[in-house]
């Protein structure tokens, strides 16, 4: 339908015969094209909504009860990263484009897995948190890693290690731990090197004991399996389980005794190392290699054995000493601030929210599959972890290396495995008394 | 095969003496007041800590704190429990003391954390790595001089009990509350002073065990459960049926290491506790009692 528009006479004259209804075409086109990009542009505008006003992040640690004392290093770590991203502005979101600031949402789940499985409930469902950060010890990890699998939400942790955690086929759990079965399997290699280098014989007699959890049986497996793989080099000659929190180990270690092995391989927490390491030191007994997998080398344990807690050897997944710039760079840092030595558990858990903030930089959204995306396909270098590098495998657990150290006299703890982080030999076989 | 008995036997009387001096309390006050007092952990925790800060950091002898300062201390803390959370429930059902006890216990066990956090400590003494030989078996000082001063212990409280008015008072009114009254007995101070007394053997322990054993708030959780065992083997009445239920629990489960998993000693414990509340519920004095009956007739 056309419509005849009406001119001024004097514009008529000027014009070229059809040129009018050409210009008048031209026009329509242009205000059709305007109108478009304008009606374009506000359906975009309608379409994103606008950046929130922060990222809400939320864990459920343990601050009181048996795991205060890590819960409470976990919270330094996680505090420590927060600060430092919000310092920049917070986040880079592409989808934003801006930097959005985090608020991290604490709180005590008493060191009890029920109480955790509600907290990190009520993290989801009322807090409304973009992701999680997980907790501290298997336990009470593996109890509410169901919550944010069951809705959805990315969740990254820094304090649980056993593979049954990881062995259930969850997508949305990741963690920054390496098993208990690479633990052992750690002490075992370095035990191998240590042949190798005619420090220890072949075949060596192994004697293990492991505290009756999902932990110690890891342990036990890493070491069975290794030894089963090289019997020219190991020969089992005592294996049992104890009880968390025994008042005696003097029969255990009679039995041990009469094993006559050369290494003593066990699987337990500082109060048991102690008591045991005590006995076994009554009793007199010797082996050429003593270690209590990733316990032995703390503060507490050499003040609590004083030379008899020479020549433990431990595995770890972190150590204050790793000589990587941004690691020192921690260590400064942390002490500095909370005015206490940098253990695993505040590095572990400043790197694990580090991890978290990465994997939503690089998703470039809010949006909860993203993150978990970016998480699965994470490869972080220049973190502070042994070897620098972050990634998960398909069970979204790491599997990076350990650290061994060792209480030399003198010195306290050393480095000594492996060789691209060592500071010192070890020393092996233990010298008689 | 002589020699390691020998040096399991000895670990097993040693042991005996720890676990003994830990359940003298509970038998006390349950054997007066027939109250369960759960809070008798936390008083094993809080004694290690007083402890600790007797011995670490006033320097004090750790012998003298745990055996001369401790006690009145923790005699004190009874007096002020019994007081306040025991007393206004004396009349209600035995379920009202025994939850308000257990809350007690975590109220310590929450203050503990508060004060000391949650890491693991240790008291090392010059004796702490010390040992001698018997003959080839060699023996701790500290596990040694623990186990004299629960020796020491079951002495003077069976003097106590048997000598002096206070104690033949306690009896009196462990053995029937309503008659010691009639005979003119002031059973709520008799309560009063058992629960002060049974709270003080239960700092001491504390204090002793932490010469021993490394601690955190949660200690004294376990060493309850033992104690549940050898109260109920020994006799809830019985000072000497509890050294004698120690003795028996910790031969037990020293000894069974022979031939079962050390991961089984917990097992061990428990299945003794439940043929002990099967079989003679009233424990060794009431099998004593038996046999001696059988006898007479």
């Amino acid at each position: 339908m056309s419509r005849e528009i009406k001119y001024p006479q004097s514009f008529k004259p000027n014009c070229p015969k059809g040129g009018v209804t050409k210009v008048i075409q031209r026009v329509r086109i242009l205000a059709g094209l305007l109108t478009l990009v304008m009606l374009g542009s506000s359906l975009g505008a309608f379409a994103a909504p606008p950046a929130p006003k922060e990222i809400v992040i939320g864990a459920a640690l343990p601050l009181t009860g048996t795991f205060a004392r890590e819960g409470g290093y976990f919270k330094d770590g996680y505090e420590m990263a927060v600060k430092e991203v919000n310092e920049r502005g917070g986040i880079f979101v592409k989808e934003y484009n801006k930097r959005i600031p985090v608020r991290l949402i604490l709180y005590d789940d008493k060191s009890d897995a029920t109480t955790s499985v509600s907290l990190y409930e009520k993290l989801v469902t009322e807090d409304k948190v973009h992701a999680l950060l997980g907790g501290y010890s298997t336990p009470l990890i593996q109890a509410h890693t169901v919550v944010p699998e069951k809705y959805k939400v990315p969740y990254v942790n820094g304090g649980g290690a056993s593979t049954a955690i990881y062995a259930r086929g969850y997508k949305w759990i990741f963690g920054l731990l390496a098993s208990i079965e690479k633990l052992a399997i750690t002490l075992m290699n370095w035990i191998a090197s240590q042949q190798d280098a005619g420090k220890l014989g072949k075949p060596l007699r192994i004697a293990i004991a492991w505290e009756n959890t999902s932990h110690g049986k890891d342990f036990q497996k890493g070491i069975l399996d290794k030894a089963r793989a090289s019997p020219d080099r190991f020969t089992i000659v005592f294996d049992e389980p104890f009880e968390i929190g025994s008042k005696d180990f003097t029969p255990l270690l009679q039995k041990v005794k009469a094993a006559n092995a050369d290494a003593w391989l066990v699987d337990a927490r500082i109060a048991d190392a102690i008591l045991m390491q005590r006995q076994l030191t009554e009793l007199g007994l010797y082996f050429q290699v003593i270690s209590y997998g990733p316990r032995g080398t703390e503060k507490a344990i050499r003040d609590a054995l004083g030379p008899a807690a020479d020549y433990i050897v431990s595995v770890n997944w972190w150590h204050r000493d790793l000589p990587y710039p941004q690691a020192r760079a921690f260590v400064r840092k942390y002490e500095e601030t909370y005015k206490k030595p940098a253990e695993w558990f505040p590095a572990l858990a400043y790197e694990t929210a580090r991890v978290l903030f990465r994997a939503i930089e690089k998703a470039g959204s809010l949006d909860k599959a993203k993150i978990r995306d970016a998480l699965a396909k994470m490869d972080m270098r220049g973190s502070i972890v042994v070897g620098q590098r972050v990634w998960f495998g398909p069970n979204g657990q790491i599997d990076n290396d350990y650290v061994i150290m060792q209480n030399l006299p003198g010195r306290g703890p050393v480095l000594v495995y492996p060789k691209y982080v060592a500071l010192g030999e070890a020393v092996v076989p233990i010298p008689k008394r | 095969m002589t020699l390691n008995l020998a040096i399991l036997f000895v670990s097993a009387v040693l042991v005996a003496g720890v676990y003994a001096t830990m359940s003298y309390g509970l038998a006390l006050i349950f054997g007066v007041m027939k109250v369960i007092n759960l809070s008798h952990a936390g008083a094993i925790m809080l004694g290690a800590y007083v402890a600790y800060v007797l011995i670490v950091g006033l320097k004090m002898n750790p012998f003298i704190a745990a055996v001369v300062v401790v006690p009145p201390l923790f005699f004190l803390l009874g007096i002020l429990l019994e007081r306040v959370f025991v007393r206004p429930v004396r009349k209600a059902p035995p379920i009202a003391s025994l939850l308000l006890l257990f809350g007690v216990w975590l109220m310590m066990q929450n203050i503990a954390y508060i004060i000391w956090t949650g890491e693991v400590r240790t008291i090392t003494t010059p004796y702490t790595m010390m040992r001698f030989n018997l003959g080839a078996v060699p023996i701790n000082v500290n596990r040694l001089a623990v186990f004299l001063v629960g020796v020491f212990t079951l002495l003077a409280l069976h003097q106590f009990m048997t000598r002096t008015y206070l104690g033949k008072a306690i009896r009196a009114t462990a053995q029937d509350s309503a008659a010691a009254k009639l005979a003119g007995i002031n059973t709520d101070q008799i309560d009063m002073v058992a629960f002060g007394l049974g709270t003080a053997l239960a700092g001491m322990a504390g204090a002793l065990t932490a010469l021993i054993y490394a601690f955190d708030p949660n200690f004294g959780g376990s060493y309850m459960l033992k104690s549940f065992c050898i109260v109920v083997l020994g006799g809830v009445e019985s000072f000497l049926g509890v050294a004698l239920g120690s003795l028996i629990l910790a031969l037990a489960e020293t000894l069974s290491v022979l031939w079962i998993r050390a991961g089984l000693q917990d097992f061990v414990s428990f299945v003794i506790l439940v043929l002990a509340l099967l079989v003679m519920p009233g424990g060794l004095p009431e099998l004593f009692q038996r046999r001696f009956a059988v006898r007479q007739r």
